[in-house]
């Protein structure tokens, strides 16, 4: 069986990976995606520690519900972004987090 | 199953998911990255089966699989998002992010190995609460008393599900509804209240 640091070390990777994309990428649907990367890289974790701390095979369930919160405040969070990225689009004719310059000009 | 294979399968499915999260980062038109992050999250949720969270991984591919990745694909289609043009300068910009996303990912490989018990395979929250009891905080005999140390050794233990007298929904559920019910009713206002400021952002601005 695989021991509890593979999967923590899998999640790291998986997060590091999301933080690469929201900072590399301009577009911001792109970054918008890393971020859900970044939130079931968390979720991953929760999950293996629910797995490592349960006695007898049988997981400590409090990891799971809260992974399950995460999803639900993750679909919230993706509604309203989806929302601000339309209106961006709307107001800027482009979804580059280039063009987001008014308080620098 | 074999404990052998499954390990395979892990590894695949893990090797299989950076993959297609490092094809997130990497392709460049919009619709790709968003396939490719359906696949990213179809493999976690495997991951998640893998680890005995049946219900997780469900969830998993009910909502991010499904109600996520059509949302973002119904927007970037809506928008017509054309494919991002490479700005001058950029380059240095992308090796820095790539070098600090380096550097975090290789801080959370060594945190995770030095975690207390991470050599012997141990549980890193059970390690930490024995060298709790074996402190002198001036009461001995509140010591904590060692466990069985045999779910602990070398690896995550071994799934049973007979122990668990039900199946995994439904102890997840218990647990969700007994213990974090009020929670569960705050999470349905936030949830509300998502969709109402989406509806209310989604709206057409005034010219003014």
């Amino acid at each position: 069986m695989t021991p509890l640091s593979h999967y923590l070390i899998f999640s790291g990777v998986l997060f590091s990976i999301g933080l690469a994309g929201a900072t590399i990428r301009r577009n911001i649907l792109v970054v918008f995606m890393c971020l859900e990367l970044m939130l079931t890289a968390a979720n991953v974790a929760l999950v293996g520690f629910s797995r490592a701390q349960g006695l007898e095979g049988v997981p400590v369930y409090d990891a799971q519900v809260l992974v399950l919160f995460i999803m639900a405040i993750a679909a919230a969070e993706v509604a309203v972004g989806l929302a601000l990225i339309v209106a961006m689009f709307r107001a800027r004719r482009g979804v580059e987090s280039s063009s987001l310059t008014s308080l620098k000009d | 199953m074999d404990p052998a294979i499954s390990a395979i399968i892990f590894y695949v499915l893990a090797a299989a998911a950076l993959l297609s999260a490092v094809g997130v980062v990497a392709l460049r038109n919009p619709v790709s990255c968003a396939l490719s992050m359906a696949l990213c999250f179809g493999f976690v949720a495997a991951i998640f089966f893998g680890m005995g969270a049946s219900f997780i991984g469900i969830a998993q591919i009910i909502t991010y699989a499904g109600a996520v990745l059509v949302l973002f694909l119904f927007i970037t289609m809506m928008l017509d998002v054309k494919q991002e043009e490479p700005v001058s300068g950029s380059r240095w910009f992308c090796i820095a992010g790539m070098v600090m996303a380096g550097v975090l990912a290789g801080i959370f490989c060594t945190a995770t190995l030095r975690l207390p018990g991470a050599k012997e395979g141990r549980c890193p929250v059970r390690v930490l609460v024995e060298n709790l009891g074996e402190l002198d905080v001036g009461n001995k005999t509140q010591a904590v008393p060692p466990a069985s140390p045999s779910p602990y050794g070398g690896s995550l233990p071994a799934l049973c599900p007979e122990k668990r007298g039900s199946s995994d929904a439904r102890l997840l559920g218990e647990n969700l509804f007994s213990h974090y019910s009020i929670t569960f009713a705050i999470l349905s206002f936030a949830l509300l209240a998502g969709a109402v400021g989406a509806v209310a952002l989604g709206r057409k601005l005034p010219r003014d």
